[in-house]
């Protein structure tokens, strides 16, 4: 088979698996098929990253469409937290430079590490069949802005069988930590997705499947945001991110009829492992020199 | 207390929008991939990120649609698929006044406003 031909069907499975995972779990993809590119098929950095922000938009608005139809993905959260995270992605870009990149890394490893202590801890809870009573900790905790901007919602759940309602509490601190994440992305040129989903479900007590499925909402926005100076520089390559963009969208409207369906524990657990990988990639990468 | 019942127009639209975006520019990339493989310009042996002139700017895009370079039309579906989640915040600014929700104009106005200033100092940079 020429060489084309076989890079281009790996790169389309590669795509497919990215986008299935990435749209179960609120991100973009990118952690899966930039190393296949870089690693497997040399591909250069520039048009694997090009590539990345294309499967990333792709990730979004395949499984949203779906989500926002469920109810999963929340559109005024997210479109508020929206402020938070393009505001924090045009400061960080304006910063680049301005502080070593290596600290940087190695600030946002240990973040994403010390959220794996109480999501550990949640998870095993939950194993033990002892979920948190999330009803009575919603519309306690929610404070003038949760219910001034009516930051809440209600989904049916098939995993549970019944119907979720939740309510958006400590918003002040979860929207801090969104504006964070689009500091990390504008600084770093890192997605934020895992940040946007800790934020909704650790700080703001939303339910997981919602946490993930409006984090997909809104990375889609971001990315096309960028999409157009990566296109002007040439690093979209038609021939690379034509597969991954055909892939991830095929993967992306797969994980949107498995998300509804599977429990939000696994999806835990699923999220736990990932960020464990990201944090460690990142940290690495601090101590290197933040290369 | 329950969060109260909502009309569903701004659902509704965003979905649409997303729906449609995905579904056209897949057609438009698959329509770019059918082209090279009928053109049969690839030579055995070719990497996929050979160096295959492709167009960076939009009038070369459109220009070579037109006569039907691959390569071109792959990238108007691409460049399709980085304006949908851009035209969905301006679609649901419509969305949330069809539902009289202004709090929620002024946020999405916000939010396009802060998109616009970002694609503008990113073209400048």
């Amino acid at each position: 088979m020429p060489i084309f031909l076989n890079q281009f069907l790996l790169l389309l499975i590669v795509a497919v698996a990215a986008g299935a995972l990435g749209s179960l779990l609120g991100l973009g993809g990118g952690i899966i098929i930039v190393p296949v590119m870089t690693l497997f098929l040399h591909i250069d950095f520039r048009t694997a990253a090009g590539a990345s922000i294309i499967a990333v938009i792709a990730t979004s608005s395949g499984s949203a469409s779906a989500y926002v139809k469920d109810g999963l993905a929340n559109i005024r959260v997210g479109m508020f937290l929206e402020i938070l995270t393009t505001l924090g992605a045009i400061c960080g870009a304006l910063l680049v430079g301005r502080f070593r990149g290596s600290i940087l890394y190695v600030v946002f490893a240990l973040a994403l590490m010390y959220s794996l202590v109480p999501s550990g801890r949640r998870i095993l809870e939950e194993l033990r069949g002892r979920p948190r009573k999330l009803e009575r900790r919603d519309s306690a905790g929610s404070g003038r802005l949760a219910l001034g901007l009516s930051l809440g919602g209600s989904y049916f759940d098939p995993a549970l069988g019944r119907q979720v309602e939740y309510r958006l509490r400590r918003v002040p601190l979860g929207a801090a930590i969104m504006y964070g994440a689009g500091l990390a992305s504008g600084l770093l040129g890192i997605g934020s997705g895992v940040f946007k989903v800790l934020a909704m479900d650790s700080v703001m007590g939303m339910p997981i499947k919602s946490s993930t499925a409006t984090s997909n909402f809104m990375i889609g926005v971001m990315a096309a945001a960028s999409a157009g100076i990566y296109f002007g520089r040439g690093d979209i390559n038609p021939f690379v991110a034509a597969p991954v963009a055909l892939g991830v969208l095929a993967g992306s409207i797969l994980g949107a009829s498995i998300l509804p369906r599977i429990t939000g524990v696994k999806i835990r657990i699923f999220f736990f492992a990932v960020i464990a990988v990201i944090g460690a990639q990142m940290l690495l990468r601090g101590l290197r020199g933040g290369a | 207390m329950s969060p109260e019942p909502r009309p569903r127009t701004v659902e509704l639209a965003v979905s649409f929008v997303l729906r449609t975006g995905v579904v056209l520019s897949a057609a438009i990339i698959c329509l770019g991939l059918a082209l090279l493989a009928a053109g049969g310009s690839l030579a055995r042996g070719t990497r996929i990120d050979a160096a295959i002139a492709f167009p960076r700017d939009l009038a070369a895009v459109l220009s070579g649609v037109i006569a039907l370079d691959p390569a071109s039309v792959m990238l108007l579906g691409l460049l399709v698929l980085a304006a949908t989640p851009i035209l969905r915040v301006a679609v649901s600014i419509l969305a949330f006044a069809i539902e009289r929700d202004w709090r929620y104009v002024a946020v999405t106005g916000l939010v396009l406003a802060i998109l616009i200033v970002s694609m503008a100092l990113g073209n400048s940079m």
